[in-house]
């Protein structure tokens, strides 16, 4: 007891002798998730202010006699002409490995129900890039697990690839089958002890979306054993525009811990357009000044500040990596509006979704033509590049050919060899969602397709062809998929190991 | 009712010149508000309301406002006036008020800045870290 009491004299003690000056204002105005302060004459741009009663707010705009500040959370217990004082404080959120598997909001507080998050580590919201000095190009790959993108628009650790498609052409679902590919990825390295392998772990920034839709996220991720790798942030649609603006970079600073601590991580912002529009109305409401379709003239900046934080550090600082997945959605399919042009300028490429391809039941619905990976084919395997360097010219061919061979005439042997060829190719990159197919058996799948296997297979059965290959292999030739996971090349000998077998498959099949 | 940038800007002019050696100068303010009430010049009222809350913030900024719980002896004033002067620079406008709220001790605030040395914002902030 006498404890208790020297511990409140010691606290008292420490109370009455430092006399701390505080920099004070009073709200003039408030509304709609902002409130106009007078006084205040030491905030700094961007710090945290103080309520009272536990709410914050942030000081977004400096003015002649007064202060812009959005607040985070509930305003409405704030009243005009309540004190508002300044913490000298940037906004900040909890990082670090004790996330993982936990769904949190903006400011990083526990949305599951599972407790609180012991995190010792906090970093700011906001934070300058990495420089040119600190950087590298990208070297490893991010096996999406999805085979038309691992072979034709490779993605690299660091690298910023856009997801774009309309309305449900299956843009969130590649990022989380590329989150579920990693996953397992993970797993398998840490039951085998493979202390070589860096495990990618993912973020994933649900941005003004329902909220069914992200439970239904988490159930997917929970259900593939992906959720212990994961960090979701949510700032659903019910939640205010403030926090919808400030979850992707609270999000990043979750993802740059990772990257600053020598360790791989994803970034899923799922989705850009509709942080755009929550940036519009936070701008709108402090009464910044309009521009194109009524977006604040930063909003450029808003997401290349947000994207240049994705990188891939050199080995002085620590090899880490940040890779950031952005999802926009169109309208119509349009790419060239404002907001799409803006995020495709700062991405390292983008993989495009038709709405067309995703009805003819072409899934994933990625049009090759116009996807593309500016940094990517650098980090992919070689095995990959040998059996996947003339893919996307041989597509890219067949579409051109196809159109022509819609009017029946007679083709010569070789385009009719060609439109063969690309029909088989188009229905091995046929994937259904949440199944994302190993890099090795991608491989062999793609070497038997290069090497005639599959010529003599009707187009209608190669799905079914496909399937039963991979049956074989895993069950029965498990080493030799093996092999090619160790050795990441083909080299003469796997060349006729991987020709043994699908002889052998074949005559069992015939 | 909303102001219009010339207004505003013609407020902020006549501010400025109602300064001398960066502090308002009085008279000044009265004869611009003279001037303006017998001129009548186009938009002259909305003007004059941002030219008084031009000089109402100023105002703010220059004035100390010390809360006791007991009135203070004039010597304990002439100190602190001289003390806040020090820090703050010349030309403060003091208010003394007693508020017995405070339960002891004193709370200053100057412009935006606040010390607070009662004994009710100790007790705050002890109740805030339990």
């Amino acid at each position: 007891m006498s404890n208790l009491l020297q511990e409140i004299e010691a606290q008292i003690a420490g109370l009455t002798t430092g006399l701390q000056r505080q920099n004070v204002g009073t709200v003039r105005e408030i509304g709609d998730g902002v409130a106009r302060i007078e006084g205040l004459t030491d905030a700094m741009m961007n710090e945290m202010l103080d309520f009272g009663n536990g709410v914050m707010g942030l000081a977004l705009n400096l003015e002649e006699t007064e202060l812009g500040a959005i607040i985070l959370g509930d305003y409405t217990g704030i009243k005009e002409g309540q004190e508002v004082r300044t913490t000298g404080k940037l906004l900040q959120v909890p990082v670090g490995k004790e996330l993982l598997g936990r769904v949190v909001n903006t400011l990083g507080e526990p949305l599951d129900g599972k407790g609180p998050i012991p995190a010792s580590t906090y970093y700011p919201v906001e934070k300058i890039a990495p420089g040119i000095i600190k950087r590298r190009s990208v070297n490893q790959p991010v096996q999406t697990g999805i085979m038309a993108i691992d072979a034709m628009i490779p993605i690299g650790r660091g690298q910023r690839e856009l997801i774009i498609g309309d309305r449900s052409t299956g843009k969130t679902t590649l990022g989380i089958d590329t989150i579920i590919n990693n996953a397992r990825l993970n797993r398998a390295a840490e039951e085998a002890g493979d202390t070589g392998y860096r495990p990618l772990y993912s973020i994933y920034v649900a941005i003004g979306q329902k909220q069914s839709n992200i439970a239904n996220v988490i159930r997917v991720l929970e259900e593939n054993g992906a959720l212990p790798y994961t960090i979701v942030v949510v700032a659903a649609a019910s939640d205010s525009a403030t926090s919808q603006y400030l979850a992707p970079f609270a999000g990043c600073a979750m993802g740059e811990w990772f990257m600053d601590h020598g360790m791989d991580a994803l970034i899923i912002y799922d989705d850009l357009s509709k942080h755009a529009t929550a940036y519009r109305q936070v701008s709108l409401v402090l009464k910044r000044p309009s521009g194109r379709e009524a977006y604040p003239g930063d909003v450029f900046y808003l997401h290349s500040r947000l994207l240049e934080r994705s990188a891939r550090l050199n080995e002085k600082y620590g090899n880490g990596s940040l890779t950031a997945l952005p999802i926009i959605e169109t309208q119509m399919g349009d790419v060239s509006a404002y907001i799409p042009t803006n995020v495709i300028s700062i991405t390292d490429g983008q993989i495009y979704l038709e709405t067309d391809l995703f009805y003819q039941g072409i899934r994933p619905a990625i049009s090759v033509g116009l996807s593309v990976s500016r940094v990517g084919s650098a980090a992919q395997i070689k095995a990959m590049k040998q059996v996947a360097g003339r893919i996307k010219g041989d597509l890219a061919q067949f579409r051109e050919l196809a159109a022509f061979a819609q009017f029946g005439s007679d083709l010569d042997a070789k385009t009719q060899a060609l439109i063969a060829r690309g029909k088989r190719i188009v229905e091995i990159f046929k994937q259904p969602q949440y199944q994302p197919v190993p890099v090795e058996l991608q491989v062999a799948i793609l070497w038997a397709v290069q090497n005639n296997f599959l010529d003599d297979v009707p187009v209608e059965q190669v799905k079914e062809f496909q399937n039963r290959l991979t049956e074989f292999l895993t069950t029965r030739k498990a080493e030799l998929l093996a092999r090619l996971a160790r050795e990441k090349e083909i080299k003469p000998d796997l060349a006729e190991a991987l020709k043994a077998a699908l002889t052998e498959f074949k005559q069992l099949t015939a | 009712m909303r102001l219009s940038k010339q207004a505003r800007r013609v407020a902020k002019e006549l501010f400025a010149r109602c300064r001398v050696d960066d502090r308002l100068d009085e008279d000044r303010v009265r004869a611009v508000i003279r001037r303006l009430a017998t001129t009548r010049p186009r938009g002259h009222v909305g003007i004059a309301r941002y030219f008084q809350r031009l000089v109402a913030l100023d105002l703010a900024r220059r004035s100390a406002l010390v809360e006791s719980a007991v009135p203070l002896p004039p010597d304990l004033r002439g100190t602190l006036e001289s003390a806040l002067a020090r820090r703050h620079g010349p030309g403060l406008r003091f208010t003394f008020t007693e508020n017995p709220g405070l339960l002891g001790g004193l709370r200053v605030r100057v412009g935006s800045d606040v010390y607070d040395g009662s004994i009710a914002g100790r007790l705050a902030a002890l109740a805030a870290r339990f």
